[in-house]
């Protein structure tokens, strides 16, 4: 029974941070219909901006760091759209183009990194120390941090996209571009934008996952493919449905792990994935943000 | 057809490089060099059916090095496991790997668009290895399968230098032959205007199909013919660099053209030698040139080819260009 509710708990746990890591694909693909295939490395490549300012010693660094990943990323989010995918999306077949683009490079940064940090596993300290007692079940104070700060970002989010100007450009040009050209929204800017916003929450969410779990150049695919398979269980574009499929998934895994064993996690994800684009393709809240 | 006839200079060019790969390994090729050919011939044909699924039906698939690993797993087991000849247990290999991947992904994807097949097939791909480290008595687990039958008893680098040769000329017969058939031109219209095909009568759900089983199949028997001329699979060749060479093979020689894939399988499997000097940057070259050609040359070398093509024969007739020619 412990061993049950110790799993639960962690499944919800896990289950948040993948729901984090797939904000990201789900508000750059909900506004402009590009699928980043680098999204993973954006992750590491966040966690390892605010890992290097935290190594760098001193007083208050945690907070530092993560203002330092954030920021750079948005810049990097930005500029990406801007040279690379901007041109791309004016050519014909512009999806596998950005697809395997955004692949590419992400392998290629992926092995920047590795050259510039090695494969040695990094990791960031917890959030906060201490432990909850529950009866029997003990959870860590970090975890429950964790989980808190996820629901914040995506009420944060949620609350963004309804009441701000901004969002409400991404929201109706995710509904109809030809619409939003007319009431006259600037497609290119408000798609950098995007960008820059998906790329600053992706390196945020690797932080946060490398703060529970560890850290290396090539962990970024497996947050990845997690984020694949729950964007498209929760509805591609959705950001609340990200949070329920991953935390369903989360639970999922943590049973899968308890009773069955870990090595099946994988295909069972991949079996999980196929009966949702089998039944409900367009996921469980299908729509666009 | 017709385009054949116009642009004879290259075919001549294809028939001489022909006639030197038939006659170089009599002509005394070292054992490295045919090394190097049989994997090219393997190669080319992995990533011309990819780019069949690809550039031809527009359908986005990142799993065939999955498939080729099962068609390979799957001849290899059964030809050193139950003894069978590998003329049989190729031809069984292609049809498992078919059958599986018409069941996992082609069912599937006759429902979905763009990038969920992108995503089922990468993840497909993705959870073989854990399936093959579970099931270790058959498959050989992380290790992977050794010392796997040849074609032929007491075979040498010569006699697999010939068969995966012809095996590679049929499965290039097969790929021309299907893109110049109706099926061909059917998921062609498919791919450019979905709407306007079915409109005119061409059966989405049965071309779609048909494109995944000719490719899965091409690919599993590539798989089949790539474990009993090497001997040995392992997981490592679900690995991501085999998965970048496929995409840079077909994305360099030009995506969507019949000649592409093979220039782009030649430049990379004899240029890929090189890359092995650039040590643990090998990888970040190989993702640098997919986004470099992506950015810039979007045709590959096919696109270099015609616009020299243009270029020359502007200058010999000394007039303006009348059209453009548009790689497809």
């Amino acid at each position: 029974m412990t061993s049950f509710l110790n799993a639960i708990i962690s499944g919800l746990i896990s289950g948040s941070l993948y729901a984090a890591t797939a904000l990201g694909l789900t508000i750059i693909y909900g506004v402009s219909r590009v699928f980043n295939f680098g999204h993973g490395v954006v992750a590491v490549m966040g966690a390892y901006l605010a890992w290097t300012i935290l190594s760098a010693g001193g007083q208050l660094n945690m907070l530092l760091g993560i203002l330092v990943s954030l920021v750079v990323l948005y810049i990097f989010g930005t500029l990406v759209y801007r040279f690379t995918i901007n041109p791309l999306m004016k050519k014909p077949a512009w999806d596998i183009s950005t697809v395997l683009f955004l692949l590419g490079g992400g392998i290629l940064l992926e092995n920047v990194l590795l050259q510039i940090f090695g494969p040695r596993v990094k990791s960031i300290p917890l959030l906060v120390e201490g432990n909850l007692k529950l009866g029997p079940v003990a959870i860590q104070l970090n975890d429950l941090f964790l989980i808190v700060i996820v629901l914040v970002g995506i009420v944060a989010l949620n609350l963004f996209f309804k009441y701000t100007r901004l969002g409400q450009a991404m929201q109706s040009i995710a509904q109809s571009i030809p619409g939003a050209k007319v009431v006259g929204i600037d497609i290119e800017r408000i798609f950098g934008l995007t960008f820059g916003l998906a790329f600053a929450v992706t390196g945020f969410s690797g932080v946060l996952l490398s703060t529970k779990y560890f850290l290396n150049p090539h962990i970024g695919w497996e947050w990845m493919v997690k984020g694949f398979v729950i964007v498209s269980f929760g509805g591609l574009g959705s950001t609340n449905g990200a949070i329920f499929a991953g935390l369903i998934l989360g639970i999922v895994e943590a049973m899968v792990t308890l009773y069955i064993g870990a090595i099946w996690v994988w295909p069972i994800w991949f079996v999980i994935f196929m009966v949702v684009l089998l039944i409900r393709p367009q996921g469980i809240l299908g729509g666009r943000l | 057809m017709k385009s054949i006839k116009k642009l004879s200079w290259k075919n001549i060019l294809a028939m001489l490089v022909g006639l030197f790969v038939m006659v170089y390994p009599l002509a005394g090729a070292n054992s490295y060099m045919k090394h190097l050919f049989i994997l090219f011939f393997i190669w080319s044909v992995v990533a011309a059916s990819w780019n069949l699924l690809n550039g031809y039906a527009g359908i986005n698939s990142l799993g065939n090095i999955g498939f080729m690993a099962i068609g390979g797993y799957a001849s290899g087991i059964l030809a050193k496991s139950l003894g069978l000849s590998p003329w049989i247990s190729i031809p069984i290999g292609g049809i498992i790997t078919c059958v599986l991947v018409t069941l996992f992904l082609g069912f599937p994807a006759l429902r979905l668009s763009g990038i969920y097949i992108a995503l089922l097939s990468l993840i497909f791909a993705d959870s073989l290895p854990s399936i093959l480290t579970q099931t270790r008595e058959i498959t050989g687990g992380a290790m992977g399968l050794h010392e796997i039958p040849g074609f032929i008893p007491h075979m040498e680098k010569i006699h697999a230098y010939y068969i995966c040769f012809v095996f590679f000329l049929i499965a290039m017969f097969i790929i021309f032959r299907t893109i110049h058939s109706n099926t061909g031109l059917a998921f062609m219209a498919l791919r450019d205007s979905e709407n306007f095909a079915t409109t005119l009568g061409v059966n989405r759900f049965r071309e779609r199909l048909k494109v995944f089983a000719i490719s899965s199949f091409l690919t599993g028997l590539a798989g089949g013919f790539y474990v009993h001329s090497l001997g040995d699979i392992s997981p490592t060749t679900l690995g991501i660099e085999p998965f970048l060479l496929g995409i840079a093979m077909f994305e360099l020689g030009g995506i969507g053209t019949f000649a592409g894939p093979i220039l782009g399988a030649a430049v990379i499997v004899f240029g890929g030698e090189f890359l092995r000097l650039a040590g643990t940057l090998r990888l970040s070259l190989l993702g640098l040139l997919i986004c470099l050609i992506i950015l810039f040359f979007p045709g590959g070398i096919m696109q270099l080819i015609s616009q020299a093509e243009t270029f020359i024969r502007n200058r010999i007739k000394k007039r303006k260009p009348v059209e453009k020619v548009q790689p497809t």
